[in-house]
């Protein structure tokens, strides 16, 4: 089943999507946003871009490949174990869909202790190597400017990755133009985008407390106990916590009651043993992003 | 954060089950898909919640024991 939001996160999207929808405090239009951030590509000879497939790097993409065209213009996926395959498969497809100009290359963070240890900055070292390996692409290529698909909603949550970002000279100019991920579905899905309505997928290391060493074998566990829960037909935000043996599988809390119920417990409980899981729980609140920052060393 | 009293308040709420704290996590291990089902109640998923949260824990998640031995081990077991 399509992992697509829930209705009530749809809705919030369709009144972004409304021309005349205003960021709060602002009297600037999604549509506006966009127009300024045609004027912000077109000021640059060329551009690469750090590419996940995610809703804001997908519509990121987009853009600048109408205002840039495939000769100034490259996204890049940087493929890591501690992404999903199902990710990168769906990446391709977008790209392949939209005449996206893509190059893989490979991530080697896990080779990195300071990664593995799995710190509350885990995420600038995820990113430092990232960024040094799209830096060395763009230094190859001749690519002048690099930039990320973070968003004005990023500005307001714990992301040491934006380190990493500002030492690479990594420009964000969705951030700095002040698009809302709302705004960001409203207009993919204006331009025919499918990522408008997926999920967002931050990087299976999330599910790990911090303090808690990343491991193959544990992203493999998260991995196939997400894949099997989508199999099952869990819509919209879905995390599953890793607690060494305990799973703690964070679901949009307005899905609740319906998994909640009897026959839908049960298959889901046996989806994440046989995942790997000898225990298996769910979150009484629902999905929240950071759930994970509050818990400190909680199952390292 | 308190285990055994988290427990206890849920009891007087009617809601029998063994807790097991992971620093600020509460595992709430209920004996029955019964249980489990009376969770679908928002209101109640709320008050479990804020119950966690006067006894320390900021998180709380909800576990189907897993065998009779597991069920053994509850109270009223």
């Amino acid at each position: 089943m399509e992992p697509v939001l829930t209705e009530a996160a749809r809705a919030d999207v369709a009144t972004a999507a409304d021309s005349s929808a205003v960021s709060p405090g602002t009297t600037t239009t999604a549509h506006e946003k966009e127009q300024s951030l045609v004027a912000w590509l077109a000021a640059r000879p060329s551009v690469i871009l750090g590419f996940s497939g995610g809703v804001d790097s997908a519509y990121l993409a987009c853009v600048a490949l109408d205002v840039l065209g495939t000769a100034r213009f490259l996204a890049v996926i940087g493929r890591s174990p501690s992404y999903p395959d199902a990710q990168w498969d769906a990446a391709r497809a977008l790209a392949a869909q939209f005449g996206i100009p893509v190059l893989e290359v490979d991530t080697h963070e896990m080779l990195d202790p300071n990664y593995v240890a799995n710190p509350s900055n885990r995420c600038y070292f995820c990113k430092t190597e990232l960024w040094s390996v799209l830096r060395a692409v763009a230094d190859e290529r001749g690519f002048h400017t690099i930039v990320d698909g973070s968003n004005a909603d990023d500005t307001h949550d714990w992301r040491p990755g934006r380190q990493a970002a500002r030492e690479h000279a990594v420009e964000s100019p969705l951030a700095e133009l002040g698009f809302t991920k709302e705004e960001i579905r409203a207009l993919s899905r204006t331009r025919g985008l499918p990522t408008w309505s997926q999920p967002s997928s931050p990087c299976l290391s999330s599910r790990l407390p911090y303090g808690s060493a990343v491991t193959i074998e544990r992203l493999e566990q998260v991995e196939r106990a997400e894949t099997a829960l989508r199999a099952l037909g869990v819509a919209g935000d879905l995390r599953v916590r890793h607690h060494g043996d305990l799973a703690r599988v964070e679901l949009a809390a307005d899905t609740l009651d319906i998994w909640l119920a009897a026959p839908n417990l049960r298959a889901l409980v046996r989806a994440v043993r046989d995942a790997g899981f000898a225990r298996v729980s769910v979150d009484l609140k629902g999905f929240r992003s950071g759930s994970l920052n509050v818990l400190s060393t909680a199952g390292a | 954060m308190s285990a055994p009293s988290f427990a206890a308040a849920l009891a007087a709420h009617g809601v029998v089950a063994r807790v097991e704290a992971r620093d600020a996590l509460a595992i709430v291990t209920v004996p029955n898909e019964g249980a489990a089902e009376n969770m679908r109640d928002a209101d109640l998923r709320r008050a479990v919640v804020a119950l966690a949260a006067q006894h320390g824990f900021k998180t709380v998640a909800i576990e189907l024991a897993r065998a009779t031995d597991d069920r053994a081990a509850l109270p009223g077991h």
